[in-house]
This record gives structure tokens, sequence and C-alpha cells, in this order.
């Protein structure tokens, strides 16, 4: 007995060693940059101040605060590095960095804003773009914002980014002068939508360029250095960031505009509603769907609901029998209960899909068609092709991440069980499903539910192509599918966008019907989102364009 | 010389535990995984970034070889870099590491305070309907799903009463209005230094839900062993004997037994502790809590390989070294042991 | 866990405790009487779940979509979920999996680390250090983490689920069981099998392992209830049964996000295990008081 209690106290020393050394050594993850401390004595930083003497520690009555914005979001940081950012992180990399330029929402006056560029024009045929950037931009490490910067930011993206593909069109990147780039390209393709996209376009500090090519990990202790209105203050993994305004940025400042903005890291929508009920926070992120009409009814909140960038869509393994018959994927896409489950998985906030591509962006159209929910159809049409009662198995895949598809796959089971197919449900990891996709065919999975989104505002070189054109490793072609017509008709169409958009979209509405018909893939829904504002926060303004990043900070300000 | 032999045997044997517990976590975290480098960059990454990544990594090295670099790592004290955080795995459990003792320790410190009274009332009046009363409560706290019981929680105390917090260490105003000087990075303690009055009521309100349902199964366990203990103390002839001479029964209770029964209760206090550490995981989990045990979970559930292996070994050589540690302290204070 | 393994039990005491000794025990303790009842009754509901469920396809996993969230009433005493499932009948089909595959655990658990513990207690020497460093190595995870890191590891689904936490369990049985063998060992009737010359194996067979069994039943019994915590742990963390299965954990899991209106979804699984563990507890606390009332309860 006495050698227990022995071990218990010795384990416990040692572990309060190891956590006061882990405290001490802790980096402080505190900004880099050059910052003119703040007049009010408020201490930021959540790191323990090695440096600091205890005398210098604010006094413990309550000062008097900076105006404060604070958000609760799901969004993680996958990495700091926004030459490689190509996940969730979108949403603060928006706040801290900038690209040339910023597309609007569908129905703006303009299409563009103009943000790190003026102006821009292209060549006729296309090659040739001319950005002309704004003078008087530093980074927040105190560089200046020139034609160097953006030639280093872009060609790393190429090079090496997270979304590099969006480069492929660019042959080559050429100083003009100072504050005059222009991009030279391969084919034609539409450099202002590419420069607008919310992965690989950011125009990041050389000096933080040079140091990240010297040390690939640089940025991930948590490390910034774009031109945006607010930078980092204070990071801890998991938990939150904090960010402070950027005095020296060139939009300038109004006494509205907040001080600092606080995101807590919360990963489920729930807590995130409760927070936000109870007034710990400004703003939510995610309220989960269900409850929203609660605050439909509620005075104190507007509830915004908008068209995403995001939709679902279920590839059929095209390889495998009796897949490989269109007839009998007709017959499949007759049998999905479309609306029920808008209804149960997504508490009715989807409108159905037309093709891949989801509305709002280019280049969907209302003339591509669509399925419905006909089991008699689906009957007949499998009986033409020789299954009568179904009778074959069918393995299906989902993101077990994703409660959405966990929602919806038993519902697909159930109206195929009517059919007489038999569908085994496999949630996994989305790498996992991704794996087993990619590995050989014979073993993949019958099924594939997937949520993409467009990396910038072109769905047909983007969903269509990434989705449905035939490589020989796939990359999201999960349904496997080689059709020659698609293909080359969807070459031209990307072809003709910047010459002939007219043209071009009357080709992608030809290509769309073709897919739609051929239904290699089930074309579920276009998802919308929800944002629940409360009345004391202004400035809210939803683009569709950047499905990641909800809340834009230097745009949002306390109600009068 | 036995002595000798003895420390020598004890060694080897922790190193080979040691050494099969380096085996089976690198099994686990890095054999059966199949594609590590493309979890390690995500799906939209085309096959020459997962080339690139695979060899950067060391990962078409053979697997002695890994296995062989990853121990040279370790032995200097580099665990490896987490796939989800993009830092060190030592910075992540090391920054970690409080927040998750703080909980322990203010649920074990519930634990006792709950349960080392329960049981012996439950051992005083034995056979008493109060007796059977806390022993009922005691099963329910050990049956009760930790997860379970953290939702209750907070449904009632949160959402219904509006009492206490929902989740977190502490509320967001806080930071801008008291901040708290993160010395030790236990934050009781740190607002206590500092007399930092607010943060501490503050801190204090947000450890109350997670230390309770934390405490929960402890407690229940503290006084079943507290009362059985205790039973069996009153047993004995020097009890027999000290009522005999009339004294008080109150006295002898809570004086004379307690006293002989804490030892062996403080002993099961300490394994209690270890059933708590498995708490942590659903409790944290629940209050949104920043500690060990959501990482853990995080983890596992992203299959963040480093950072399962680091977790796991820590725990475990930490488990093992202080196993060898005392075995030796105890063969030296007492060489009849080596002798076994 | 439970934290104390159970003392050896006197071989001689031993026959004194007929199963109906332990009946009459058992019937006259009304917490007990109620907890075993309790059992017999929920593994009778995982055995015919399918007979005794009010919408055994709904129970397995087939949605109702009309049925979405409605609120518990006479045709649905627990209410809905969110796909339109009768929640009684998941907590119904899902007492197969909460109850079965637990006892599969300890089962295999047992019968894995009985025999080892038989042989290191009686063998002694190399084998029983061996078998021993083996055990340590096993103890030195905390077998919830170890569990869960072999079953992310394996892919997650309930038989890895299962497969973790018997590699993780064993262990206890192991040291359990040499704990016993050492005591038994000294006994009389050992040394006179083997001046008689039975074998080694016959000996450990027919005279240690079955004196064994009141010391692993009273751990077992103790054990299951833990087990079942620890399954409904790990599904409610994304760990175990998949969803469209139906499953105590993951349904607490999956009607978190309606806790707050639709309140059936989580309560009425989390309330069956706390009702399963609570009656295996009780009953464990009532043998082992048979077997050795002074140990500790």
């Amino acid at each position: 007995m006495k050698q227990n209690r022995l071990l218990i106290f010795i384990m416990l020393a040692v572990m309060l060693m190891v956590s006061a050394c882990g405290g001490a050594t802790q980096t402080p993850i505190t900004t880099e940059a050059p910052v003119t401390p703040p007049t009010e004595v408020v201490q930021l930083t959540q790191a323990p101040p090695t440096a600091v003497p205890p005398t210098q520690v604010p006094a413990p009555e309550p000062t008097a605060a900076p105006k404060v914005l604070r958000i609760a979001l799901t969004a993680n940081f996958t990495t700091w590095d926004p030459i490689k950012s190509f996940s969730t992180e979108a949403a603060y990399m928006a706040n801290m960095y900038e690209q040339l330029l910023r597309i609007n929402p569908p129905g703006s006056a303009e299409r563009f804003t103009p943000l790190l560029a003026e102006s821009w024009e292209s060549s006729a045929d296309g090659l040739t773009w001319t950005f002309h950037l704004r003078q008087g931009v530093t980074f927040h490490d105190g560089e200046v914002m020139n034609a160097n910067a953006v030639k280093m930011s872009i060609d790393a993206a190429r090079d090496h980014g997270g979304a590099s593909f969006i480069w492929a069109p660019l042959n080559a990147t050429t100083i003009l002068d100072d504050y005059t780039i222009v991009f030279i390209l391969k084919y034609a393709a539409p450099v202002d939508l590419i420069a607008s996209s919310l992965y690989g376009a950011w125009i990041v500090s050389p000096k933080a360029l040079e140091a990240v090519a010297a040390d690939d990990t640089y940025f991930e202790t948590g490390k910034e250095a774009g031109t945006g209105p607010y930078m980092l203050d204070s990071y801890t993994p998991d938990q939150e960031v904090v960010f402070n305004k950027f005095d020296n940025y060139w939009g300038g400042w109004k006494p509205e505009n907040y001080d600092s903005v606080l995101c807590q890291i919360v990963p489920e929508a729930t807590t995130q509603q409760q927070l936000l009920e109870g007034g710990e926070v400004d703003l939510a992120g995610s309220i989960p769907n269900d409850n929203l009409d609660s605050f439909k009814s509620n005075p104190d909140y507007n509830v915004y609901i908008e068209k995403s960038f995001f939709n679902y869509v279920g590839f059929f393994n095209t390889l495998r029998p009796p897949l490989d018959n269109p007839q009998v994927r007709q017959a499949l896409s007759y049998a999905i209960p479309y609306q029920d489950i808008i209804t149960i998985a997504f508490s009715g906030l989807g409108t159905q899909s037309r093709s891949p591509v989801p509305e709002g962006v280019w280049p969907w159209s209302d003339q591509v068609n669509q399925y419905t929910y006909d089991m008699n159809k689906a009957k007949e049409l499998l009986t033409q092709a020789g299954y009568p009662n179904g009778g074959f198995p069918m393995r299906l895949t989902y993101a077990s991440e994703n409660s959405a598809e966990a929602n919806f796959a038993p519902l697909i089971k159930d109206s195929f069980a009517q059919l007489g197919i038999d569908v085994t449900i496999e949630s996994m990891l989305f790498n996992q499903q991704w794996e087993l996709s990619k590995s050989d065919p014979a073993n993949a999975q019958d099924m594939f539910l997937l949520l993409y989104w467009p990396t910038y505002s072109d769905a047909g070189s983007d969903n269509l192509w990434s989705m449905f054109y035939y490589t020989e490793a796939p990359f999201f072609n999960l349904s496997y599918w080689n059709n020659p017509d698609y293909n080359s008709q969807l070459d031209q169409a990307i072809a003709d966008t910047v010459v002939d958009p007219a043209k071009s979209q009357q080709e992608y509405i030809d290509v769309m019907n073709l897919l739609v018909d051929q239904a290699p893939g089930v074309f579920f829904l276009d998802t919308k989102a929800a944002y629940v504002i409360p009345n004391h926060i202004a400035g809210f303004k939803y683009n569709l364009n950047y499905p990641f990043t909800p809340f834009w900070f230097y745009e949002l300000t306390p109600a009068k | 010389m036995h002595r000798v032999e003895f420390i020598l045997r004890r060694l080897l044997s922790s190193i080979f535990v040691l050494i099969g517990v380096s085996i089976i976590t690198f099994t686990v975290a890095r054999v059966i995984p199949s594609n590590a480098a493309a979890m390690y960059i995500g799906p939209k990454a085309r096959p020459e970034d997962i080339a690139r990544v695979t060899v950067k990594l060391g990962l078409d090295k053979p697997l002695p070889v890994q296995y062989l670099v990853y121990m040279g790592e370790l032995l200097h004290g580099d665990l490896g870099t987490s796939i989800g955080t993009k830092r060190p795995v030592l910075l992540e459990l090391s920054s970690r590491l409080p927040a998750t003792l703080e909980l322990l320790f203010t649920g074990m410190a519930i634990a006792v305070i709950i349960g080392v009274p329960m049981g012996v009332i439950s051992a005083r009046w034995q056979g008493k309907p109060t007796d059977v009363f806390v022993r009922v409560i005691a099963i329910i706290g050990v049956s009760m799903p930790a997860f379970y019981l953290g939702l209750l929680l907070q449904i009632l105390f949160f959402r219904r009463l509006d009492l206490l917090p929902l989740a977190g260490r502490f509320s967001n105003e806080l930071r801008f209005t008291n901040p708290i000087n993160m010395v030790t990075n236990f934050l009781l303690i740190d607002a206590l230094i500092m007399r930092n009055w607010i943060a501490l009521k503050d801190v204090a309100y947000h450890l109350v839900l997670p230390a309770l349902t934390l405490a929960a199964y402890p407690a229940g366990l503290v006084a079943r062993m507290t009362r059985a203990t205790m039973l069996e103390v009153m047993e004995q002839d020097y009890i027999r004997t000290a009522r005999a001479y009339g004294i008080r029964e109150t006295v002898i209770v809570y004086f004379y037994a307690l006293k002989n029964a804490l030892s062996p209760t403080l002993t099961v206090i300490g394994l209690t502790f270890a059933f708590a550490l498995t708490g942590t995981f659903f409790v944290e989990v629940i209050f949104n809590w920043p500690g060990l045990g959501l990482f853990t979970v995080h983890s596992l559930l992203n299959v963040d390989y480093p950072a399962i292996m680091g977790i796991t070994l820590f725990g475990s050589v930490m488990y093992v070294l202080i196993n060898l540690a005392v075995d030796l302290l105890q063969a030296w204070i007492d060489p009849r042991i080596s002798l076994k | 866990m439970s934290a104390i393994p159970a003392i050896a039990v006197e071989p001689e005491i031993q026959s004194a405790r007929t199963s109906r000794h332990i009946i009459s025990v058992i019937v006259r303790d009304p917490l007990s009487l109620i907890s075993t009842i309790v059992i017999i009754l929920f593994i009778f509901i995982a055995i015919f779940a399918y007979q005794v469920a009010p919408y055994p396809l709904e129970g397995a996993g087939k949605t109702n979509v009309s049925h979405s969230l409605l609120p518990p009433s006479l045709e649905h005493p627990f209410g809905c979920d969110k796909l339109g499932r009768d929640v009684l009948s998941r907590v119904i089909v899902g007492a197969r999996p909460a109850l079965i595959v637990p006892i599969g655990v300890v089962a295999f658990a047992v019968l894995i680390g009985a025999p080892l513990g038989a042989i290191a207690g009686f063998k002694g020497g190399w084998i029983d250090e061996f078998i021993m460093r083996i055990t340590d190595l096993f103890l030195a995870f905390p077998s919830l983490l170890l569990a869960m890191a072999i079953d992310s590891a394996l892919g997650r689904g309930i038989q890895n689920a299962a497969i973790a936490l018997i590699v993780s369990w064993w262990p206890w049985y192991t040291r359990l069981v040499r704990g016993v063998t050492i005591s038994l060992k000294e006994r009389y009737f050992v040394e006179a099998a083997q001046a008689i010359g039975v074998r080694d194996s016959v000996i450990i067979l027919r005279h240690i392992l079955p004196n064994t069994i009141s010391a692993i039943l009273v751990q077992a019994t103790v054990d299951l209830g833990t087990v079942i915590l620890a399954m409904g742990g790990l599904a409610f963390l994304g760990l175990g049964t998949q969803p469209p299965s139906p499953d105590w954990g993951l349904m607490v899991s999956e009607g978190r996000t309606y806790i707050l209106e639709q309140w059936w979804i989580s309560t009425f699984p989390g309330v069956a295990i706390f009702v399963v563990v609570l009656a295996f507890n009780l009953i464990g606390d009532t043998l082992r008081d048979i077997f050795d009332p002074r140990q500790y309860r």
C-alpha cells in the first residue's frame, strides 16, 4: 500500500514539474510586426510573458476595454501559410491578407472590387493581362506592396500553393514597373476571376516569403504578413485567435470600426448558439439549421438565408456493372427523394441542383434539366435495362465528419430498397473515403457522397472539369466516367469563356445537359447558408463567392 | 549482490516494456493507417505533392528504418509535428497539460470532499436507511456515463437555471477587462497570486460543472472504499476495547477509526486518480475544455498520427518510469524486496 | 475498471457458496433482486429485439421522414429522432450491441487472460517473468486510450472497438488469476497431485482454474458495467458503432444537437446505459459480498 501511495505522489510531482516547464517554455505566440503599443493598458497576449517582470502586469481593476468584436467560429487553422492555405483558415486569412481584387456578390452593380490592384485590362485574345497596383500600401511587417511582392506571391502560389492548379493557365508574370505587373498566359483564361480566389491568390510580404523559403515552418507558430485591415495579435490553437486593427491599413479607419476581434474556435454549432444567446459572443458562424425558427421570430435578431457555393454530388461507379449502363443510372436518379433530403437533412435550406454547377456561379443556367422523384419512372427504366426487381447490391460511402450526409444516406438506402437494391452505408473519415475511391476501382465504392465547392467562382473550369472530365488518375472524377464528347465539348466551352462569353454559355448549357442525361452522378442540392445576426451589429454582407469567410471584420460595426 | 541483481532486472524489464510500448504505438499509429502523406496535405493535392510530402516525412523508407528514425528523434525529445496544428507535438502536450491537471485536481478534490464523509457516515450507520441511501448514491455515481451527466448538468444549470457558464475555462470579456497573467497556466493559481478576484470568480465558475461531472465516478468509488475500510477497521479489537471503556461512539468513529482508515483510503484515492483521467476525455469534449483529453479525441478522430503517438507514449512512459523509480526506491528502503 | 482486484478465495470456504445460496441471498435483498430482474429483462430484450420493438425496421435504421422529431406520445413513447425513427425501437434494437458485445468482450478477455495468468502463476520462473512483462506492457497504456488508438487505427466500427477493448482488458484477468493461482499453489491438493504425477496442464485445467471462477465472476460482473460504459463512450466520441446502426452511446451523441428542444433523443438512450450499468454494479456488489465479505465494497 505504501508503495502505491509513494507512486502517486511522485507521479503528481513529476506531472507538476512537467507542466510548469511546459508553461515556461511555451513560445509566446505574439505577432512580430512592429506595432505601436496601444494607448490603453490592455494585455492581449495569452502566452506567459517570460521576459516581463511581474510589476509590469496591468492592475486588476477593470480597465476601459477597447471596442472588441467577439465571434464564435468552427473554423480552425490547418496551416498559417497563405500560399499553402486551402481550407477553413480562409475565414481568418481573408481578414489578414488581400488579393489583387475581390469578386462581388452576384447581382452587384460592379462585378469586382479593386483591392491591391486599382485597375486592370486584358488583351483581346485574353492571353495578356495587365494589373495596375495601388500605391502607398504596406504589409504588416513594414514592407512596401509593389509589383515585386505580387510577382513573388503569385509565383509561389503557382509553384507550390495549396490551390496551385488555378494558375495552370499562367505562363509567366512580368514586372513592367514598380506598380504594373503583367500576366502572360498559355491559353485564354479569366485572370480577374482567378486572382480574386479565396485560395492561392493572397499577396504576401516578400520578407516573409523569403523566410518561409528558408524554413517552411516559418508561419506555423502563428505568424502572418499580409496587407489586410486586421493583424494577428495572439493565437491559441484549437481555442481562439485575437486580431488587432492594422493602423496603417490603406483603406483608412472610421471611429465605428472595431479595434480588436476575438474569434473563439467552437466546433459545436449548438454551443455556438448558446454562446450567442447568452451574449458571450456577438456573432456565431454556425447555428444549427433546426433552431433557426426561434431566431426568426425573435425581434432582436435578423436571419439571413442565402444561396451558397456548396453542393452535394453522388458519384456512381460507372466502371462497375450494372452502373455502367446509363439507363440504370437514370433510373436511380429518378429514385432519389430530393425534396425529403432537403427537408430532413438540411431543414429546408437548399434547392435541388441543376448539374454540379451551383446556382449563382458561372455558368449556371436554368435551362439545364433536372430529375424528379418518380418511383414509377425509376422502375420502368430499371426494367427496360434488364433489372425489373433490382437485385444488385450497392456500397455507399460518405464522410463521417459530415452530419448532413449521415442524415440523408439512409433516405437513399430506403428509397433504393423499394427498387430491390440493397445499399450498404459506410461512414468513414473523409480522408479514408477518398483513399478508397482512389484505389483499385474493383474495390471502390458504388456511390460516393461528396460535398463540393469551387475554388474560385468558375464552376465550369472547376466543378464540371474537376468532377467529370476524364483524367487517367482521377482528380475528383470519382465516377471514373470517360465520355469523349463531354471532354471535348467542355474543353471548347472553357476555351471560349474569355473570348466569347455568350457562345461559351451556350456550350456550357449543352455540356451540362449531356452530363445530366448520362447521369454519371446524382446532383442532390445546392445548399443555402443561414446567418443569425443580432441587431446590435451592422454591416453584415454575405458574399457567396467566399463561402468560408462569413464575416469581413472591416465592414462590421456596432449598430446605431 | 541481490540488490544489484534486482536493480538490473528491474531496469532491463522497464527498458523492455518501454521499447515494447514504442513499437506498439508506432505500429498502431503509423503502420495501420494507409496513406499518411495524403492525410498530411489534404485531398485536393496533386499526386506530385503527395510524392513530395512522402519523401519529406520519410515515409518512403522501409518500416524498420522509419522506426529507428523515430526512436532517434524521441531520444532527442522530438515527438514529431502534429498534422493538425503543424506545431511540435511536445509543445501541444505541454501547453495543454495544465488545463487537464487543473480539472483533474479540482475534480478529485470534490470527489474526496464528498466521498470520504459519505463513506464514514455510511459506515457509522451501517445497515440503517442512511447507509442504504449513501450506498445507492455512491453506486449511481459509479454507474452514470460521464458524457451523459455532463449534458444533463449543462441543460440544468446553463439553459434552465442560467446559473453557470456553458463551456470553456473563462469568459471572453475577461481577456480585456481583467486579463490573467499566465504564469503557471493553472488559472486558479494565476488569478490568486495576482489578486485578480474578478478573474478568480470567473474561472471558478467555469470549473464547477466540468469538475462535478468528472468527480461523479471517483466520488462514488471513494465513498465505497472509505466505507469498506472503515467497517474493517471498526471490527478491530482496539475499537472494541475503546467502546468497552465507554468512549463515545462519535469519538470512536470520527477519531480513532477514521485515523486508521485514512491510509488505505489515500491509496485508493491515488488509484481513482487514474480512472478520473479517462473521464477527462468525455468531460473536455462536452465542455470544450482545452486540455489533453480534447486534444487526444481530436487527434484520434483526425488520425493525426504524430499526436496520437506522442500522447500514448507520454502517458505510458510516465507510468513506466514512475513504477521503476518507486520499485528502486522501495528496494533501497527495504532490501528484503529485492530478494523476492 | 474496478480498482480493487478480488483477493484470492479459499477453496474450502467456496464449497459453501452453492448456487442455491447465491440465489437465496439475491432474492432476499431488494436491490439485488431488482437488478437481476432488470438484467434478465434487458438480455431478453436484446435477444428478441426485433420481436419486442414496436417498429423493428425503424429500430434497425429505416427512415420515416414524416415523423421527424415527434415528441413522446402514445404511438411513440420515446418520441422520434431526426429521421423519424421511433426512439423506443432504436433503444430496444440498440440493446443488442450494448449488451451482447460487452459480454463478448469480457468473455474473450477472460478466455485470453485467465489461462495466461494461471500458467504464469503456476509455472513461475521465466515464463512468469515473460508473461508478466507482456502484461505490464499492455497495462502501461491507460486502457481507454489504448482502445481508442487501436480503434481509430483499425477503422472505426463496433467490431474494431470490441477488439480494442479486449486487447486493453485481458491483462487485468491475467493479474487476477495469477494472484489466485499463486496462493492456490501452496495448497495441499496441488502438492498431492504433483506427487502422484499428474501433469501440470491437467492440474491447471482441472484444479486451479475452476477455483478461480468465483474471483473471475465477481470481477467480470463489475467489468461488464465498465465495458458497457466504455463502449458507450467510444460510440459517443464517434469511434464505435457507425450510423445508421442503433447504439446507445451513438444515439446520445446524435441527439446532442437537438438536446435543447428535442431532449428525448439523447435522454432515453442515456438512461438505458445508466440503468443497465447500475444493475450490473449492484449485482457485482452482492456477488462480492457473497464470495468474500471481507472484500472492499
